[in-house]
């Protein structure tokens, strides 16, 4: 069972790394929600087996969770709001693709050597899983920095958290399912709120570029 | 039982000025009933206060332990305990304060339907309970907040009257200078809690190695000192003490500033215990230069209250002196000296309260009758008001430590002990101690003579001003409360005794003995010679030698003069019966010998402009004198400078408002920390 928990925890590196290399936001979209799938896959079949050994149905409730909310509310949420405003594909990052994806190649490769060192962790969880799911926060981070439209900004958050929940999973087996639901309304409300947000800075500034918001400093 | 016992009465102190704080809040529609309410009860609970020190200091080796509040959080447990110094500080401030609050009842009438009086005495009480708390916490976290809560207190109250612009830069300046001191006192907190692991004031400091101890004593020092007032540190007592009303100023200079004394006492001499005797010399050194510097810039000043805080300076200057005297004797294993020093030290502590507490009352009324703080503009006052100059008169003598007043027996007491110490002590330091003789001696002079210019400008001659012209007595609350604490200073000058005795018996607890039998007299009776090493004095002789003389040399001109006519006349009028203000000494000229003495110091400027007529016959002069002040040019002004600079230029390179920015400085930070983590 532990492979395959590796195999999934690589597929949902690997789709960061694809979000990392695209340009259109209709892509950033679609590829978020195959992440969040691979998630829901993972909480699927680790609630399952919670279910058979301890007889603990909370984790199979925040798969579906993650079902309704990740895969299938968010990211229509979002297709509604990149259908509102006029812009399609980020143009101008601050580095081109090719760094920004060998950028996080390096980044995976710290990870490794970062987690590897610390002392204390439990033999029966798998160090690769850590670090791929470390690495998906951290390429998360770095997704908001080398976008610059909101849009852009909203799927780097929307991955760190992603990221954070996934290590969270691979680390504890299921957290307290009243940390989870919480997490998951946080999130709900920071979405709705940037996505009012994005509609409000097109109108007002006719762009999403962030950039537009140094203005607003004193 | 339980009714008489005195930690009961401390605790009614303290329940009384809490809720005096919120009557007064309640009363601020009614101003004079809030103003009788609030001063009636931190009368009652003053005097209570007094009670109770005395009777602990009188009473017993034991200490009182009270506990206001216990929490389950770690650390925040509110605990007093009050041990001999605690009471002697306490007396010192319920002395002071029972004379404030009496001062303040026609004080505050002026403000009557002009500001908010509610307001005034919330603050003014709050202000009162802080430093009843800073006096008696005994872990180190409970005293941090109430320092702080003091500090803060004492801001609102000098920007009290914030309409005028320089109150608020003042206050700025105090609050800015307060807070790097208690940032200072913090780390010196948090170093010694790193090594013993504990917050009690009174537990053993043996866990922290020598060097640690170094630097949490220079962090004391430092913290301490900007209370203090020490220079260089004193920069801000000049603008926050004339800012501030003169009661709260009074309460400033005459209580506040000490907490500085108190905190070094307990947290240097207390907790860490006297290791090295370089602690001490620095100390000594610090305070010869705030003794003579700090009198010598009062000489230049022509604002009443900017005088008296210059002067407090000095005062604190002999304070710690002694003290510094004090901690290089204890370091030394010199047990007779280092308490004698300790003694004259708390002694001249009391005195300064005393007799600062009332000069700035006395400014207060000054300020009252005439509405003008600028001795260029008075004269002649003591026609107008003789009773209030009767009074300023008495503590400006004894400022001047002159022989009857209480002055002088805290500064005769600190040279007693230097010259001990210089008995006892090594080479390089008796250059030092002698050194500190002489820089008392001349303080002491200049002081004189910044306090005839002081009170000769402003109180004789004739009047330099509408403002002058124009004034009356005061109301009698204020004199009542002048005249008591100059009643106190008389008699602790003529019975010196009996408040060493209280002192000496308040610092059993911190050394263990008592020194009381090497100072030869008795208790109340004085007309014994107080007498230290064979040097002995007593101002009561001198005081009865003074009279007679006076009383034989009028009787003598009374026979021997025969009989004269009396006739009354302007003083130096000589018949030519034309003598305007304008002939009088200015107070610019007054200080203009020693400006030029002193010309490295002050660095003084001065300009001339005439104006109209001809060369020979202008029509008018204009004179004017700068003193640059030294410190704030070459210190203070370069630094402030440069981190205005520098803080100019991070604001457009580190806050940027670029969000990716600041997302960057996230990232950045987390790599870094994972890098610390693996790596090192």
């Amino acid at each position: 069972m532990s492979s395959l928990f590796d195999i999934l925890s690589v597929m949902i590196l690997l789709s960061s790394f694809v979000l990392m290399a695209n340009k259109r936001i209709k892509s950033y979209i679609k590829t978020f929600r195959i992440q969040s799938l691979l998630i829901a896959i993972v909480a699927g079949i680790l609630g399952i087996q919670l279910i058979i050994n301890e007889g603990r149905v909370d984790v199979l409730i925040v798969c579906i969770i993650i079902v309704l909310l990740k895969v299938i509310y968010i990211p229509n949420l979002l297709r509604r709001t990149y259908l509102g405003v006029e812009h399609r594909v980020e143009k101008d990052f601050i580095w081109n693709i090719p760094i920004l994806v060998l950028i996080c190649c390096g980044l995976v490769v710290f990870i490794y050597f970062s987690i590897t060192a610390i002392e204390g962790i439990s033999e029966d969880i798998s160090t690769i899983q850590l670090v791929n799911s470390v690495s998906v926060v951290l390429i998360g981070l770095f997704f908001m920095i080398s976008r610059k439209k909101a849009i852009g900004l909203i799927i780097g958050f929307l991955e760190l958290e992603n990221g954070i929940f996934v290590t969270a999973m691979f680390a504890t087996d299921g957290m307290p399912f009243i940390v989870d639901l919480g997490i998951f309304i946080d999130m709900l409300t920071a979405v709705m709120i940037m996505g009012v947000m994005v509609f409000r800075i097109s109108d007002k500034f006719d762009t999403i570029n962030i950039d537009e918001l140094n203005k607003l400093k004193g | 039982m339980g009714i008489l016992q005195f930690d009961n009465y401390i605790q009614l102190c303290i329940l009384l000025f809490f809720i005096g704080s919120i009557i007064a809040l309640g009363l601020n529609k009614k101003a004079r009933l809030c103003n009788y309410v609030s001063n009636g009860i931190s009368i009652i609970a003053t005097a209570l206060l007094a009670f109770a020190s005395i009777m602990q200091i009188m009473g017993g080796k034991d200490v009182i332990k009270l506990s206001l509040l216990k929490s389950t959080l770690p650390f925040i447990r509110l605990e007093m305990t009050i041990d001999g110094l605690s009471a002697i500080f306490l007396l010192i401030l319920s002395l002071l304060t029972i004379c404030v609050s009496t001062y303040s009842i026609g004080y505050i009438s002026s403000y009557y339907g002009k500001r908010n009086v509610g307001l005034f005495y919330f603050l003014y009480m709050s202000f009162i309970l802080s430093m009843i708390f800073v006096f008696t916490s005994s872990n180190a976290v409970f005293f941090y907040i109430v320092w702080e809560g003091m500090a803060l207190l004492s801001y609102f109250l000098v920007i009290y009257e914030s309409e005028r612009s320089e109150n608020r830069q003042a206050g700025t300046l105090y609050i800015v200078m307060t807070h790097i001191g208690t940032a200072f006192l913090l780390i010196g907190i948090m170093i010694s809690y790193s090594y013993t692991n504990s917050f009690d004031l009174f537990g053993s400091s043996d866990a922290i190695p020598a060097g640690a101890k170094n630097v949490i004593f220079i962090m004391y020092l430092l913290g301490f000192g900007t209370k203090a007032g020490a220079i260089p540190l004193h920069i801000w007592l000049p603008y926050a003490h004339p800012a501030a009303p003169s009661n709260v100023s009074a309460l400033m200079s005459g209580i506040m500033i000490k907490t500085a004394v108190y905190g070094l006492i307990r947290f240097v001499m207390g907790f860490l215990g006297l290791q090295e005797a370089w602690w001490g010399i620095l100390i000594i050194i610090i305070g010869i230069v705030s003794a003579v510097l700090g009198v010598a810039y009062a000489m230049m000043e022509t604002d009443i209250k900017r005088i008296l805080a210059y002067s407090s300076v000095e005062n604190m200057g002999i304070i710690l002196l002694g003290l510094g005297v004090s901690f290089t004797a204890l370091a030394y294993g010199n047990l007779l000296v280092g308490q004698l020093a300790l003694i004259a030290s708390i002694l001249h502590t009391l005195n300064h309260a005393l007799f600062k507490g009332g000069l700035f009352l006395g400014a207060g009324s000054v300020h009252y009758a005439t509405g003008t703080k600028d001795i260029e503009k008075l004269g002649g006052l003591i026609k107008k008001m003789p009773i209030s100059a009767l009074l300023v008169l008495c503590f400006s003598l004894a400022v001047s430590s002159i022989v009857p007043f209480n002055g002088f027996i805290g500064e005769w007491l600190t040279m007693q002990s230097i010259f001990a110490s210089v008995a006892h002590g090594k080479h390089g330091i008796n250059i030092l101690l002698i050194l500190g003789v002489a820089a008392l001696g001349l303080a002491g002079a200049l002081a004189a003579a910044c306090f005839v210019r002081f009170f000769g400008i402003s109180f004789l001659g004739i009047e330099r001003s509408e403002h002058a012209l124009k004034a009356e007595e005061v109301p009698r609350s204020m004199n009542i409360a002048m005249g008591i604490l100059a009643l106190i200073c008389l008699s602790i000058g003529i019975f010196p005794l009996v408040a060493i005795k209280l002192i000496d018996r308040a610092s059993y607890g911190l050394l263990g003995s008592s020194i009381l039998d090497q100072i030869q007299g008795g208790f109340l009776v004085s007309w014994y010679s107080m007498e230290f090493t064979s040097n002995r004095i007593s101002s009561f002789e001198i005081l009865a030698v003074l009279v007679v003389i006076i009383l034989l040399s009028l009787l003598a001109l009374r026979v021997l003069g025969g009989k004269y006519i009396e006739r009354r006349y302007g003083t130096w009028d000589c018949g030519f019966e034309a003598l305007n203000s304008r002939m009088q000494y200015t107070a610019t000229g007054f200080s203009k010998p020693i400006r030029i003495i002193f010309r490295i110091l002050f660095r003084p400027s001065r300009k001339r402009s005439t104006k109209g007529g001809t060369a020979y016959y202008p029509e008018t002069i204009e004179y004017t004198v700068d003193s640059e002040s030294v410190f704030e040019k070459y210190i203070y002004k370069p630094v402030f400078v440069r981190a205005r600079i520098w803080s100019r230029r991070t604001k457009f390179t580190v806050q940027t408002g670029n969000i990716h920015n600041y997302l960057t400085y996230i990232f950045i930070t987390v790599i870094v920390l994972m890098a610390y983590n693996s790596f090192i």
